[in-house]
């Protein structure tokens, strides 16, 4: 049997993680916790289950909270725990692929020790419905080390260093008013909004949104430049993107050699499609 | 106040990463080194508590007898002194790396009031050695912390979620580990590299034992390496942006 | 005769002791400075003294204002005799200085260059009261005025001295030999009033110059006694070397090491001899870029402020105190003020040691740079690229990478960070090799082995990261037994050949036009007359002025196209706005190479030639932000695409 801890039931990664836990091919049993974030106490609930139904292996998503809780569980039961798997091979030792450098970089490991505690990397599998019923645990916490307090962000929006995306125009938006496109791009999918030293110097951005050496480096998730020609400058900001997609006119422009995707086309015509049709996908 | 902060000397990748023949490391032949943007900003920390607070710091490192370098650029921007647990350069498993942590902390003579880590290191991403070092010494801990204030003996923490910022109180001693972000680390003085020189490293050379999760090789992700994958020309491509964009779990 | 006697001596006793005070003040700080070892070069430093002291050729830069001055100047050396001979006119108005007072020709002299003073002061006047041109923006107006007046003074009270002894037939010399005086003779009448007025004259005359001497050391006016010696003590190499300072002296304790200038104290001797020297006259101010497009920084008050804070003798910090931040971080060390300067002021090296100490010890400059020193300290290039990827740009040119152990061959293509990783800057490199590969220059690159050569950290301020570079590019040059040097980025260049010397590395280092030219010269590269080209050449900073080196990229113009000139070129060129570490700095207000690229594009060209990477980068920016209808392409390129087999392969596409 393999037990999944839901971090949020219905959320994407936890689904993940169900999937991610069929690849043992046992019976997949799914706890969640019901009490304020402690994560000792939590773990001390999980061990408590561990220790009554005898799971092959525990399962968390590769998450902040499943990590530092399969952290806790690896650490008071005194076994390894490998973090963010993308596959695994059951076996003894069981046989995992991890991601490591953040994804740059894949580790093929053993890990020597029943059960097998792993977290699941974002998105190393796709959700889909899992037919599993969630057991929901309410450790007492009493004179447990928690949250004590929730500071709701005062700041709207999402700053340029920490966004896991960032949609980026450069001198190919051609004007201040220009940027309206990529301002409601960035606004559908949450992202922040940056620009090239170029937008910067011409003053049709405040240098706080510029991205590059001289700028804000950025890591995002996957980094979209429209119009923007990827000079060294600019591409030393961003070289912390895992994925980056450029939009732009010129099949020659340089930054179409450091991206992964990219779409050849005025950003003008680009991205209010690219718009529109999240909000199609949306309303699906 | 007695603040230990812990570090791990890692290669400089900027690009494609290049393994080793064997395939077990990155090669480094014409690599410089770091340590992760967390761990600096953990090191800026100590340096800020002891400035207000008074007391002393320390920079901890597992690692090859040149992660003295490491050391040392950490002591530039005012820690205190260092500790060195010199290994012959091998992959240690996060148990084994806590274990040695764990004990080079006990025989401190006088105990430590904090102890700071990065949130997970920069290659391995283990995000576990803290919290075994906090169990192991019967210590709270809280990770992914980016904000830190100290007074009565008890330490204030902040981690971001979504929505806003999670508080936790632990009473000292304690392990927390730092997010970048916590706070913009200072760049080092040439009086602070000359200082830095002179200061007292204390080494010791823990047995390494056989690890529990034992790496058997790396290897580049499928995707890397590939050209450009060009989803279309003009709007027409929007439908492939929106499937990548669902792939990579951003929307 | 004998009261006439004593008041004179009465008076001299009071103006050279006035004298003597301050300059005890000004030698005592000269003498507490950290010194300079300016020892070398002695006969460079005696041709200095004969060219900019008494041939004022730094003045005569620009002829109207440089002859005012030469004039004045060339009075004053002519004229100094006469002060003696006034004196003794005053004890004893039958008596003169043995022989000289009585020589015709000196007589000649001392009219002619009375009134070429005279001249000389109504220039002067002129200019700064009609002409008012902005350099004199922030100088003091009024001590300049005062100073004037003295002079005019002195010159007049001369003439009419002569005039007065004339028509009094006191005149020892023959009065036919002074014209001016003699035909100013007839205004005077032999009588009492004349006699009286001959007594006013040279009393008037005796005096002014007494109260010049005590005023002198008080004033701008110090520069005539103080620009000789700053002249003398003058850089005497090419003007991008900086002053290196020392970490490891074993005779300073560290807590003594100077990181730079912080306060008054650690300014050295010659910049404490510069601030004597400044005389405000803003041609500095008048050749800045930076100044030019609306910045805060003026070499001439960042001079100024030194020497306001330096004789107050405040001890607080200099920045801001007696300079700006902001005007410490304009600087894009071009030395366009350097070689503006009459009286050899070098205003790089003191901006530089401003900014050392705010970098090393108080770790404070734009924060925008932080990532460049980072990067150039841990990857050992400004960009943080790695270090194995260096070579990447010479994939597919058959270019052989220097391993360990194996002796350099004729020449080391030193190809620079920019050109290796930067792709608009790479094609240069790109040409390059091809077209050394076509002449069958025997030539190998370093590859990973190569590093930044520490410029832009040392430009910034970190003397401390530089030194750590040059002690290791040097020792990997030296291992490979590298003996002659070419590159293609004009401040590896200035590095390479000028800095690098300091630390135990001796090449020959010739730039990438220059090596190329040759081999045209010497018909290796046969240029096939290209394209209908019309083509401004840019000079670099950092070759042109710097370094001396502007004839050869333009043979190569002349090879490919149609040269045409900008009015600032050579020595006079305009920086692109990249040189300092600006590459990696944010410019504020209006922005350098913007004003260069319109410059270019008023010439007619079509292209833009450049022979520096960062020239490249800041003048295709500058292109690209005013819609010049101008191509930017570095002079390299422009030879190969006239050499049937050497035009450049597209730029290899390689993962940043």
């Amino acid at each position: 049997m393999v037990l999944v801890f839901i971090e949020n039931p219905g959320d994407e990664l936890s689904q993940q993680a169900l999937v991610f836990a069929r690849a043992l091919g046992e019976e997949v049993q799914a706890v969640s916790i019901d009490a304020g974030y402690a994560p000792a106490a939590w773990a001390s609930s999980i061990a408590e289950v561990i220790s009554r139904r005898g799971p092959s292996a525990v399962i968390a998503p590769g998450t902040d909270r499943g990590n530092e809780l399969l952290a806790h569980v690896a650490a008071r039961l005194d076994l390894p725990m490998a973090a963010n798997c993308t596959s695994v091979t059951p076996g003894d030792p069981a046989t995992v692929t991890r991601v490591r450098w953040g994804g740059s970089l894949l580790e093929e490991a053993l890990v020597h020790g029943s059960p097998l505690l792993l977290t699941a990397a974002p998105h190393a599998v796709a959700a889909e419905p899992v037919g599993v019923e969630i057991s929901t645990l309410t450790p007492s916490l009493d004179g447990a080390l928690g949250v004590i307090e929730h500071q709701r962000a005062t700041v709207a929006g999402v700053s340029l260093a920490d966004a896991s995306v960032v949609v980026s125009g450069g001198r190919g938006v051609g004007s201040a008013e220009g940027f309206a496109p990529i301002e409601e791009l960035a606004a559908l999918l949450g992202a922040a909004v940056g620009c090239s030293r170029a937008v910067t110097s011409a003053g049709w951005r405040p240098h706080a949104d510029q991205v590059g050496q001289t700028g804000t480096k950025i890591s995002p998730e996957i980094y979209i430049a429209c119009g923007i020609s990827g000079a060294t400058q600019h591409m030393a900001g961003a070289k912390g993107a895992k994925k980056i997609l450029a939009i732009n006119p010129d099949a020659e422009a340089s930054i179409f050699a450091s991206a992964d995707y990219a779409v050849i086309g005025d950003l003008h015509q680009v991205v209010p499609a690219i718009s529109e049709e999240i909000r199609k996908a949306r309303a699906r | 106040m007695k603040i230990l902060v812990a570090v791990k000397r890692v290669p400089l990748t900027g690009g494609k990463i290049v393994l080793t023949e064997d395939e077990r490391a990155i090669s480094t032949r014409h690599l410089g080194f770091t340590i992760s943007p967390h761990e600096e900003c953990a090191a800026e920390e100590a340096v800020r508590l002891v400035e207000q607070h008074g007391g002393s710091s320390t920079v901890l490192t597992l690692g090859p007898p040149e992660a003295a370098e490491q050391l040392r650029d950490m002591m530039a921007i005012g820690i205190d002194g260092g500790s060195h647990l010199v290994t012959s350069g091998e992959e240690w498993d996060p148990q084994a790396t806590a274990a040695a942590i764990a004990e080079a902390v006990r025989s401190e003579p006088e105990p430590y009031d904090l102890l700071l880590f990065g949130n997970e290191s920069a290659d391995a991403a283990n995000y576990q050695v803290a919290i075994r070092v906090a169990y192991a010494l019967g210590l709270p801990s809280v990770t992914g912390v980016k904000g830190v204030a100290v007074a009565d003996g008890r330490v204030r923490c902040e981690q971001e979620v979504a929505g806003g910022r999670d508080v936790y109180e632990l009473p000292l001693p304690a392990v927390v580990t730092v997010k970048e972000g916590l706070n913009l680390p200072r760049y080092p003085s040439v009086p602070g590299r000359l200082r830095a020189k002179r200061k007292p490293i204390e080494t010791r050379t823990p047995a390494r034992p056989e690890p529990r999760l034992e790496m058997v090789r790396l290897k580049l992700p499928p995707s890397s390496g590939n050209r450009v994958e060009v989803l279309g020309h003009g709007p027409e491509a929007a439908p492939a942006v929106v499937d990548v964009l669902q792939g990579l779990g951003v929307i | 005769m004998l009261a006439a006697g004593l008041v004179l001596a009465a008076a001299v006793a009071l103006s050279v002791s006035a004298f003597v005070v301050r300059a005890r003040f000004l030698v005592a700080l000269l003498r507490a400075a950290p010194a300079v070892d300016r020892s070398n070069h002695v006969p460079v430093r005696v041709r200095n003294e004969a060219t900019i002291v008494l041939g004022q050729r730094k003045l005569l830069q620009r002829l109207g204002p440089g002859l005012a001055h030469a004039f004045i100047f060339w009075g004053f050396v002519v004229l100094l005799p006469t002060i003696l001979i006034a004196m003794i006119g005053i004890v004893d108005k039958r008596s003169t200085l043995p022989w000289l007072g009585h020589q015709g020709w000196y007589a000649l002299l001392d009219d002619v260059f009375a009134v070429l003073v005279l001249c000389g002061v109504l220039a002067a006047l002129w200019i700064r009261k009609v002409q008012r041109p902005p350099r004199f923006e922030g100088s003091h107006l009024g001590e300049a005025d005062l100073i004037l007046a003295l002079i005019a003074t002195i010159a007049t009270t001369l003439l009419l001295w002569h005039a007065t002894r004339i028509a009094l037939g006191l005149n020892e010399w023959p009065r036919q030999w002074s014209p001016v005086s003699n035909a100013l003779s007839h205004l005077f009448a032999r009588d009492s009033a004349t006699r009286v007025l001959e007594r006013a004259f040279v009393w008037t005359h005796v005096l002014t110059i007494l109260a010049f001497l005590a005023y002198l050391p008080r004033s701008k006016h110090l520069h005539i006694l103080t620009a000789v010696a700053n002249v003398w003590f003058g850089a005497t190499g090419p003007g991008g070397r900086l002053e290196p300072l020392r970490f490891d002296d074993p005779d300073v304790p560290e807590d003594q090491l100077r990181f730079g200038s912080g306060t008054i104290a650690d300014l050295n001797f010659k910049e404490v001899l510069d601030t004597y020297s400044c005389t405000e006259c803003g041609r500095c101010q008048d050749a800045c870029p930076a100044f030019a497009t609306g910045k805060l920084l003026s070499p001439k008050l960042v001079i100024m402020g030194l020497r306001d804070q330096l004789l107050a003798q405040d001890s607080a910090p200099l920045v801001p105190g007696a300079v700006p931040e902001d005007s410490v971080w304009d600087c894009v060390t071009c030395g366009a003020c350097v070689q503006a300067c009459p009286v050899s002021i070098e205003h790089v090296d003191q901006i530089i040691d401003l900014r050392r100490h705010l970098v090393m010890v108080d770790a404070s400059f734009p924060a925008e740079a932080e990532p460049m020193l980072r990067d150039v300290e841990r990857a050992s290039n400004p960009w943080g690229k790695p270090q194995s990827e260096r070579a990447d740009w010479a994939a597919g040119l058959g270019v052989d990478v220097l391993e360990p152990g194996v002796p350099a061959p004729e020449y080391l293509y030193w190809v620079g960070c920019a050109p290796s990783f930067d792709e608009r800057a790479r094609t240069a490199a790109v040409s390059t090799a091809k077209l050394l590969k076509a002449a069958g220059v025997d030539f190998a690159i370093l590859g990973p082995r190569e590093s930044c050569t520490g410029d832009p950290a040392r430009r910034i301020g970190n003397e401390y990261v530089f030194q750590a570079f040059a002690e290791q590019n040097v020792a990997t040059l030296n291992a490979a037994g590298a003996t002659k040097i070419v590159t293609g980025c004009p401040h590896c260049f200035n590095t390479l050949a000028n800095e690098y010397p300091d630390f135990g590395g001796a090449y020959e280092v010739i730039h990438h036009s220059e090596l190329l030219a040759e081999l045209v010269r010497d018909g290796r590269l046969e240029p096939t007359s290209a394209g209908g080209r019309t083509i401004t050449y840019h000079d670099s900073c950092y070759l042109a002025r710097h370094n001396d080196v502007s004839a050869s990229p333009r043979e190569l113009v002349s090879a490919v196209g149609r040269p045409v000139e900008m009015a600032r070129s050579g020595k006079s060129t305009f920086c692109c706005g990249a040189g300092g570490a600006h590459m990696w700095m944010e410019e504020r207000g209006k922005p350098i190479n913007a004003e260069r690229v319109r410059e270019a594009a008023a010439t007619g060209a079509d292209t833009l030639a450049v022979a520096c990477p960062f020239c490249t980068v800041m003048l295709d920016d500058g292109v690209q932000t005013t819609g010049a209808e101008l191509e930017v392409v570095d002079v390299a390129t422009l030879l190969a695409e006239a050499i049937p087999d050497g035009s450049p392969p597209p730029v290899s596409e390689s993962r940043g």
